[in-house]
């Protein structure tokens, strides 16, 4: 069964994006009230909050964090057109054993885009700081902070024309001689004559630019969102895609197909799983670290999971889904968890209430590989 | 497939009017946060739903596993898992025996692990009773089902007759019988009949095919010495047993026991035992008489008991791949088709020799994988998965041994302190587990400087240099933030990445050159060859060198540093105005210790940087004192030259 430890983002309005820290020990959120919070999780397992500030003059999109090589950086996007590069500093009065008093600065804010700027994410470590945003315009810009400790400097690499509206991007974290840097971005355009809806850019070498490797022309609906999974060490990478359905497609580099003026392989593309279980659109697609769960959110209010099963066949696993009815009813607070003895009860059991009656035996193929 | 799906609820009236999202975090974790989508073209608005109380659920699967109790279970199974895997390493001819040994483990370490828990439920008096109870049902069904895989496709049973087996499993499970018994022996009072439960444990033994004990019981009886149980107990020591070393051949025995049963039914049929109720039903039972079987059906609760007592009577000679028609048979007339629990489900599964079916079944035991893992491991390597349906069958039985065992390292890894008995069952992942564990041990907090080397020493023994780079420049980083730059360089040394060292040695220049002070003189002083690595990092040492002498006022050798580092190519940018600085004190000295040479050579660096902003007002002085050392120099050389000559 689950557990929930329920964090009260005290943010005025929904929020748009959470993000966690490498080690899943940080917790940064935004939201409409224009506001980025960093909330800590302490050694009780309790999330505090640490900082708070308004971050931007429009909805906060999107935040994501830095690989901690770099320190303790955070990235934001918002309506008002900019994205920002945010970095902790601690106070000059440490004590003994004590950390000094930390706060959070604007080390850069990046003013290119003339529409609102809809995705920021950081590149892979080993590139260095690299940071790719998109936007409502349709133009994907590649910034670099040439040093790495001095966060104020940040020079626009690249910027890439993309026809249509850019809702969201992301970098293919699967890095070596054989993979050159890629990114691939979506755009939620409604228009579905005008064709594939995901892009994928890869970086060449040999021309010191980034080219168009392929469009996705099985995907013609409007994108929200797009990850690339943790790289296990495959030959191919998987692209997962949040549209009217949940699609995971698969490129594989074909060898010894490079094109000779990029260097750059051509790719053989597959849809390795297409999933209309939500019903309708989705939004969000996120990969667990290990790349073997896949959770998306969709308009049925329910995040899914689908998960590889040792056939290589993906599964939907669980569904988690937000019910306030049940909160009274529910018999089941035996499964709080040992935090609870925090203020107002923030562990809450999540409770089963489909799961508890089910036949075990009736459940089909679907179990083969279930949640852990 | 809706609903076959588990569905679990966030209990927040918000989430479910908005919708949620969900967001993985490191390593077994989801935050859900209610979210209403936005799309490109969507203006800034206020959303409907605020201003608003939104909350985010750091959702987690609860893991029984991480009980303290249940931790010895934990690392003992780990334990026996590396024998198995070292086992299989080894090729040993006899490996099979040696794997049924390895089976026998687990199970005593479950056996251990039951005992702990039922003493522990025992004293037990605040609610985690219920929890310990339901651990106890959760590890029987484990211990009970382990022993019947183990004898259906563990051990080697010779000639393929498993009752005896059986037997042994149903009377393991099923103690009371003999526990009772032993009881009565022990007592071994006149009137034992009297004793409420004396005949319930006599039809039990009899039952669980325990003859001897049967007739021994039969003896207390108060009335042993009449005809009746004279007779039954005569009977029953003639009763033919089934046993394939002794050298009877299936035939032969059926012949027997036909003989038998021939010879006791007409005893019945002769009224012979009717004085005595229960010693007639037990002979009657003993023959297979239907009603009789009938009449006991109600007491032997589970039907896989009563499966081993009528096969005990009526099939002795079975085979293990004719159980799971006889079992069915069996449910049929027990059960009657009421409902089935779910360790009926696995067993009945596992008597139809329905391997894939046993293992889909037992995941949904609540114990988070280490049952299905383990015994999975095992029967991967008895050979059980080739005969998986496939075209690719080794493959696939790998890949589904593989599959379970990353999920139950994953997570172990997951946990702060369990995630090196995690690293020991991904380890034996063939063809993920070093990606996965790439992935999971770079995403260890490091908590403290001990963990941290641990980690660092395990991504060592998998040579992963990568990972204990990063996780040194994310120390190093760390250290610099919180001002401790002692620290820093050291990690940054071990990641063994010049650049990033370079980048701190900057620190430390900076620093210098801010407040005049060099930090950490201790590890400066014994940077050593490690210097090596960064050009930046020797210019730090050679400069500290510089200072050191000049403080023990061999200003000579202090001259010779600094001309050195002058002229190395080394000098950062930044740091040229404090490196001429520093050669106005050596100038200006009391005794010359800058030749002329070396002045002119200061100069010509002096031209090439005087453009600097930073060295706009030292110009002067710094020509100024040239001049004067140079003066004095020239007459010095002179007069040597002339000494000289």
């Amino acid at each position: 069964m689950f557990e929930a430890q329920e964090v009260n983002a005290e943010h005025k309005d929904l929020i748009h994006d959470v993000a966690y820290d490498f080690y899943g020990e940080r917790m940064a959120t935004c939201s409409s009230d224009q506001y980025v919070k960093v909330w800590d999780q302490g050694s009780d397992g309790k999330w505090s909050l640490t900082s708070s500030w308004k971050a931007h003059s429009g909805s906060v999109w999107k935040v994501t964090w830095a690989h901690p090589e770099f320190g303790q950086v955070l990235a934001t996007c918002s309506f008002d057109r900019t994205a920002a590069v945010w970095e902790e500093l601690v106070g000059e009065t440490p004590g003994p054993g004590e950390r000094g008093t930390r706060h959070w600065v604007r080390r850069t804010n990046l003013v290119d885009s003339r529409t609102s700027v809809t995705d920021v994410k950081f590149g892979p470590r080993t590139q260095g700081l690299q940071l790719a945003t998109c936007s409502a315009d349709g133009v994907i810009r590649i910034y670099e902070a040439p040093d790495v400790m001095n966060l104020s400097q940040w020079t626009l690499q690249h910027e890439i024309q993309c026809k249509l509206s850019c809702s969201c991007l992301t970098w293919n974290p699967s890095l070596s001689k054989n993979h050159p840097l890629m990114l691939a971005v979506g755009s939620d355009d409604n228009n579905l004559t005008a064709g594939g809806k995901v892009f994928i850019y890869e970086y060449s070498d040999n021309i010191r630019r980034w080219i168009k490797t392929d469009t996705l022309s099985s995907v013609t609906d409007p994108v929200h969102d797009i990850a690339f999974s943790p790289n296990l060490g495959r030959s191919f990478h998987l692209l997962a895609i949040a549209t009217k359905d949940v699609r995971i497609i698969s490129l594989a580099p074909i060898p010894d197909n490079a094109n000779t003026q990029s260097g750059l392989n051509k790719l053989d593309i597959q849809t390795a799983a297409q999933f209309d279980d939500h019903g309708c659109m989705v939004w969000r697609v996120c990969w667990n670290i290990t790349g073997t769960i896949l959770a998306s959110s969709g308009d049925d209010g329910c995040v899914r999971m689908f998960k590889m099963n040792y056939i290589n066949a993906w599964k939907p696993v669980a569904v988690l889904k937000g019910d306030g009815s049940h909160i009274t009813n529910e018999g089941h607070r035996s499964s709080v968890s040992s935090a609870a003895s925090l203020p107002t009860p923030p562990m809450a059991a999540v409770v089963s209430q489909t799961a508890r009656y089910i036949k075990l035996g009736t459940i089909s193929q679907s179990r083969e590989a279930p949640w852990h | 497939m809706e609903g076959a799906l588990k569905t679990f609820t966030i209990p927040n009236e918000l989430c479910r009017r908005a919708g949620v999202i969900g967001t993985w975090l490191p390593i077994n974790e989801i935050g859900i946060f209610p979210s209403q989508p936005v799309k490109t073209s969507s203006s800034d608005t206020v959303s409907p739903y605020g201003p608003s109380d939104a909350s985010v659920y750091n959702v987690r699967q609860q893991v029984i596993l991480f009980e303290p109790i249940l931790r010895k279970l934990l690392n003992e199974a780990n334990g026996t898992f590396l024998s198995v895997q070292e086992l299989m390493a080894s090729n040993l001819p006899d490996y099979k025996s040696e794997l049924l040994k390895l089976s026998r483990q687990y199970r005593s370490i479950i056996r251990a692990c039951l005992e702990n828990l039922q003493d522990e439920a025992v004293c037990d008096k605040t609610n985690y009773k219920e929890e310990l109870q339901n651990y106890i049902t959760i590890f029987y069904s484990v211990e009970c089902i382990w022993h019947l895989c183990e004898i259906l496709f563990v051990e080697n049973i010779p000639g393929g007759v498993v009752l005896p087996h059986l037997l042994e499993w149903v009377r393991f499970h099923f103690p009371k019988y003999e526990r009772n018994a032993a009881t009565l022996l022990r007592e071994d009072t006149i009137g034992i009949e009297l004793q409420p439960y004396y005949w319930e444990t006599v039809i039990g033994s009899l039952m669980q095919g325990r003859i001897e004990l049967v007739q021994a019981l039969l003896q207390l009886h108060s009335s042993a010495d009449g005809k009746p149980f004279q007779l039954a107990i005569q009977a029953l020591r003639e009763m033919p047993l089934y046993n394939i070393y002794g050298g009877v051949s299936i035939s032969e025995f059926n012949l027997k026991w036909k003989h038998w049963v021939s010879d006791t039914q007409s005893t019945i049929d002769a009224k012979m035992f009717t004085s005595e109720r229960y010693l007639n039903l037990i002979m009657r039972l003993s023959v297979g008489e239907e009603t009789a079987w009938n009449d006991v059906q109600a007491q032997r609760e589970p039907w896989y008991a009563f499966l081993a007592a009528s096969l005990f009577f009526r099939e002795p000679t079975v085979k293990a791949f004719e159980l799971g028609q006889l079992a069915r048979q069996c449910i049929a007339r027990v059960k009657g088709g009421v409902h089935m629990r779910h360790l009926d489900h696995v067993l009945l599964a596992a008597m139809e020799l329905d391997l894939i079916q046993v293992i889909k079944e037992i995941q949904q035991m609540s114990e988070n994988g280490w049952f299905v893992s383990h015994l999975t491991d095992l029967l991967y390597h008895c050979g059980r998965l080739e005969a998986l349906q496939s075209d690719d069958t080794n493959l696939m039985g790998g890949r589904l041994r593989e599959c379970f065992l990353l999920d139950y390292g994953t997570l172990l890894m997951g946990h702060n302190s369990l995630w090196q008995v995690g690293l020991n069952y991904l380890d034996h992942c063939p063809t993920e587990g070093l990606s996965t564990i790439k992935l999971l041990l770079a995403r260890l907090p490091l908590k403290s400087e001990a963990r941290t080397h641990k980690i660092i020493r395990e991504a060592h023994k998998r040579d992963m240099p990568q990972i204990i780079q990063s996780i040194c420049k994310v120390q190093a980083m760390n250290s610099a933030r919180n001002g401790r730059m002692g620290n820093a360089l050291t990690w940054a040394l071990k990641s063994q990445d010049g650049a990033f060292t370079s980048l701190m040695a900057d620190k430390f220049l900076l620093h210098y050159k801010g407040s005049g002070i060099l930090l950490n003189e201790d590890l400066l002083d014994n940077l050593g060859s490690s210097v090596l690595i960064s050009d930046r990092l020797i210019f730090l040492g050679k400069y500290f060198e510089f200072h050191k002498e000049y403080r023990l006022k061999n200003y000579k050798e202090a001259a010779n540093i600094l001309i050195s580092l002058l002229a190395s190519k080394l000098t950062p940018k930044y740091f040229w105005d404090t490196l001429l600085c520093d050669a106005i004190d050596l100038l200006e000295n009391n005794v010359m210790v800058i030749s002329s040479t070396y002045t002119f050579e200061l100069l010509r660096y002096l031209e090439e940087k005087c453009d600097l902003p930073e060295l706009k007002d030292k110009v002067g002085l710094i020509r100024l004192g040239a001049a004067r050392n140079l003066s004095r120099a020239l007459l010095y050389e002179i007069q040597y030259d002339k000494k000289d000559a």
